[in-house]
């Protein structure tokens, strides 16, 4: 996976990862909440790029950085940046 | 729980063309994961700059400008032909037909099957959602017996229209060796990349004709929210359509 151009993020930060949000990706189609294996992706207040709400997650310390959601993402909105890896 | 806001590159396959993302498929479509998987393999065979990309009509024709790679947009069900042709003229190119189940099953299915007869060297992938999206969610020959759609609003009658069509199978049955015949689903990503990429290998070694569906989801014309989406897909659609490969090449032909 290469760099491609950049874009606005929303980004929280956990003990294991941290889960970006693309708003001007995410059209708010919910399969990312249905794949998480410790459901903690939930609606976020914050909007997506149809004006749907996008997501954000309740308690990231609990991700356990399985990469789930970034894989079924059919946008690519999710990245999960694993920490100590490059 | 704070949500600080970086400048950050999205995680998309490098052959992705990003100017034209947020893509036009529909919130939840499985078009965007097959594509990603596509995109994926594409980068990972470093195939980039010989890959022809052709599209059908239908919901697959949003895929136009989807990759950095250079695409034709054909007539309706006749993309397998269009990209045999490139591919017979410019034989180091790699030609990937995309198409949905209406121009494969329906009205391109003398294409498909001929193409599968002749042993072209091209890949077809063929998304299957069990409808016809773009036009707003008609009977396809994928609908499962007794599922309501536009055109079967008591549910698929199988008594009067017939069971779905089983793609895979029939091409595997009249393919010759060296073909490569599987069906993929969105429910397993990581096994639909390796069929992908198997497929286009296939291809690029020469071997003969490529063939993957793709089991995919419509939540819009289903009418259906994430769960039910991931339900149908994973339990409805698996039932009847079995997800594996139908034809490897170098396996001896049965006498």
């Amino acid at each position: 996976m290469s760099e491609t151009a950049k874009k606005v993020a929303l980004t929280q930060d956990g003990k294991r990862a941290s889960f970006n949000l693309f708003p001007d990706l995410c059209k708010g189609c919910g399969l990312c909440m249905q794949k998480c294996p410790v459901n903690i992706i939930t609606w976020s207040t914050d909007l997506g790029v149809y004006g749907t709400p996008a997501v954000c997650t309740t308690d990231q310390d609990k991700c356990i950085a399985c990469k789930n959601c970034e894989l079924v993402c059919p946008d690519a909105a999710i990245r999960i940046i694993v920490k100590g890896k490059k | 729980m704070t949500r600080e806001k970086i400048a950050l590159s999205p995680a998309m396959p490098k052959c992705w063309n990003p100017e034209t993302k947020p893509h036009k498929f529909c919130p939840g479509c499985g078009h965007g994961l097959a594509l990603k998987m596509l995109g994926e393999a594409i980068d990972e065979l470093d195939i980039q700059d010989r890959v022809i990309f052709g599209c059908d009509i239908g919901c697959s024709l949003l895929s136009w400008d989807f990759f950095n790679v250079d695409s034709v947009q054909t007539h309706h069900g006749r993309t397998t032909p269009v990209i045999t042709g490139i591919k017979r003229a410019r034989p180091e190119l790699i030609g990937i037909a995309y198409m949905g189940d209406g121009g494969g099953y329906a009205i391109g299915a003398q294409h498909l099957v001929n193409s599968a007869t002749r042993n072209e060297k091209v890949t077809a992938i063929l998304i299957n959602n069990t409808n016809y999206g773009m036009t707003g969610g008609q009977m396809a020959p994928t609908t499962l017996p007794g599922q309501k759609t536009e055109t079967t609003p008591y549910g698929r009658d199988p008594e009067e229209t017939g069971y779905p069509t089983l793609g895979p199978e029939m091409v595997a049955a009249i393919a010759k060796e060296g073909a490569y015949v599987a069906r993929g689903s969105i429910a397993n990503l990581r096994q639909l990349k390796k069929f992908l990429k198997k497929a286009i290998q296939n291809q690029v070694d020469g071997n003969g004709f490529s063939f993957v569906e793709v089991v995919s989801s419509c939540p819009t014309n289903w009418r259906t929210n994430a769960e039910a989406t991931w339900s149908f897909v994973e339990k409805d659609m698996a039932e009847y359509f079995h997800v594996g490969e139908f034809k490897v090449p170098g396996q001896k032909e049965e006498k």
